[in-house]
C-alpha cells in the first residue's frame, strides 16, 4: 500500500489543519506538511487543493506584495473552513480507530 | 517591478505550466497560478538538489488536486504515449545525472546555451525548406525571401523554446523536430560549406569577365568599317590603338554568326602581311563558313567555302571637306 494515495484522501483535512493556526501561503503550505511528517506531499497537489478549499468557501486568500520578489498569495480558514476541518476531524478520529482495531485484530 | 528577482528557468516553468492549462478559463488560471512563481522560487532555492518536474505533469497534479476538468479532448494517442514516456524517461534521467555534481554543473551549461540550439534547429530547417524549393546558398540564405523564412523560424524555435505559443501536440512535434534537426544538422553543415565554397569558385571565375577584343559602349565590336575621305567604302585597312596595338577585333578561331539569324556560323579570317603574319587588326574583316569538327570539338572552316564579305551598314556615307581647324564653336 503506498501513502500517497491514502493521502490523496486526507489531503484536504491536513491543509485545513495547518493553516488552522495560522495562514500561510503555497510552499508554506507545503513545508509546514513536510514538517509535519507527510514528507512526500507533492507541492501541486497542495496548491490545487488550496484552490479547492478557497472555491469551496472554507479558506479566504489575499495576495501580498513582495518588495524583492514576486508575489504571494496568502490563504486563511473561514468559519466555515472551522466546521469542516472539526467535521472531518471526527470522521477521521473514528475511522483511523476502526482501522486500527480492524489492523489489530487482523494481526492477532 | 518585483518579477525581476524571479529566475529565467522559474519563469520559464510557470509559463510552461500555464500554458498546459490554456483551456481553462483565464480567471480560473489566474487563480490557480498566482504566487506560483513565489512558491517556485522559494521550494528551489531551499534545495537547489531539486530538478523542475516536468511543467506538464505539474499542471496535471494542480489541476486535478484544484478539483478541475481534464480538458474535453484529453488525447491518448500513440503519440501523447511517446511524449509521456519520454518525459518520464528524460526525468529519470535527469534525477540520475543530479546526483553526480559533475554532470549537474554540464546540465546547467547545457540549460544555459539552450537558445544556441533554437537558432541552430531554426538554421536547420530553414536550409531544408530552401534545399527542397531550389534556393540552396552557403550558410547564409540565398535570397531575401529565405532571409525572411529563417527570421521567421527562428522566431518562432525561440519561443517554443521559451515555452510560449504552445498548443497540444506541440511537445511531439517539438521531440520529433529536434531529433530530426539533431541528425542533420552535420550532414547539412558539410553540404552547405561545399556550397559555400562552390558559390566562392563560381564569383571566382566569373571574374572581371572576359574583356578581349575591342568594345564601344560595353558592346563587343565584332567588325569595322572604314570609310574614305570620299565617304566610299575602304578595304584592307589596317588599325592600331594610341599605344601601337593592333585593334584586333578577333582572335584565331574566334567564330561568330554569318546570317542575322545565327543559322550559319563562320570564322574569321585574318589578313596578312608580306611577312607571313596573320592580323585581326584588317578590316573590314571577312568571314569564312564553318563546319563542326568532332574531332577538334570545335568550328573549323569549311574547306568547300570561301571567305565572304561583311555586308557594311552603309553603302557609303557623306565626304568629308576637311577637318575642323579652330573651335567647334
Amino acid at each position: 500500500m503506498d501513502a500517497t494515495q491514502l493521502l490523496k484522501g486526507v489531503l484536504d483535512v491536513a491543509v485545513l489543519a495547518v493553516v488552522e493556526g495560522e495562514d500561510g501561503y503555497g510552499y508554506d503550505v507545503v513545508r509546514r506538511l513536510r514538517a509535519g511528517g507527510l514528507e512526500e506531499v507533492g507541492d501541486a497537489s497542495v496548491y490545487g487543493t488550496l484552490r479547492r478549499l478557497y472555491s469551496a468557501g472554507a479558506l479566504t486568500s489575499y495576495v501580498v506584495p513582495s518588495e524583492e520578489g514576486p508575489h504571494r498569495k496568502y490563504y486563511g480558514i473561514t468559519p466555515q473552513g472551522r466546521s469542516m476541518l472539526e467535521v472531518q476531524r471526527k470522521v477521521w478520529t473514528e475511522f483511523s480507530t476502526t482501522m486500527n482495531r480492524l489492523l489489530q485484530e487482523g494481526a492477532a | 517591478m518585483s518579477t525581476s528577482t524571479i529566475a529565467p528557468q522559474i519563469a520559464r516553468f510557470a509559463r510552461a505550466v500555464r500554458d498546459a492549462l490554456s483551456d481553462l478559463p483565464d480567471e480560473e488560471r489566474d487563480e490557480l497560478t498566482e504566487g506560483l512563481e513565489a512558491d517556485l522560487t522559494e521550494a528551489y532555492a531551499e534545495d537547489l538538489a531539486n530538478t523542475l518536474p516536468d511543467p506538464v505533469e505539474y499542471a496535471t497534479e494542480l489541476r486535478t488536486a484544484a478539483g478541475l476538468p481534464m480538458p474535453a479532448h484529453e488525447s491518448t494517442s500513440w503519440t501523447r504515449g511517446i511524449a509521456d514516456a519520454w518525459a518520464s524517461t528524460r526525468r529519470d534521467l535527469a534525477s540520475a545525472i543530479r546526483r553526480n555534481p559533475a554532470a549537474v554543473h554540464l546540465i546547467d551549461f547545457l540549460d544555459a546555451v539552450r537558445p544556441v540550439w533554437w537558432i541552430v534547429r531554426a538554421w536547420v530547417a530553414s536550409w531544408g525548406l530552401a534545399a527542397v524549393f531550389g534556393g540552396e546558398g552557403g550558410f547564409l540564405p540565398s535570397s531575401g525571401l529565405y532571409w525572411v523564412v529563417l527570421l521567421l523560424f527562428v522566431v518562432v524555435s525561440t519561443q517554443w523554446g521559451r515555452g510560449r505559443w504552445g498548443f497540444r501536440g506541440l511537445p511531439v512535434l517539438i521531440t520529433v523536430g529536434n531529433v530530426i534537426a539533431a541528425v542533420l544538422v552535420l550532414p547539412v553543415v558539410s553540404i552547405a560549406n561545399d556550397w559555400q565554397r562552390n558559390v566562392e569558385y563560381a564569383y571566382y571565375d566569373d571574374g572581371p569577365g572576359d574583356l578581349t577584343g575591342v568594345y564601344l559602349d560595353g558592346q563587343q565590336v565584332t567588325n569595322i568599317f572604314p570609310y574614305g575621305h570620299d565617304g566610299k567604302l575602304l578595304d584592307d585597312v589596317q588599325l592600331f590603338d594610341q599605344d601601337g596595338n593592333p585593334l584586333s577585333t578577333a582572335v584565331q578561331g574566334a567564330d561568330g554568326c554569318i546570317d542575322p539569324e545565327c543559322e550559319t556560323e563562320g570564322l574569321w579570317i585574318p589578313g596578312v602581311n608580306v611577312d607571313g603574319i596573320t592580323n585581326f587588326n584588317v578590316f573590314p574583316m571577312r568571314m569564312a563558313p564553318g563546319v563542326f569538327s568532332q574531332q577538334q570539338q570545335r568550328l573549323v572552316r569549311d574547306p568547300e567555302q570561301k571567305p565572304q564579305d561583311r555586308t557594311p551598314p552603309f553603302d557609303g556615307v557623306p565626304p568629308l571637306i576637311g577637318k575642323v581647324s579652330a573651335n567647334n564653336d
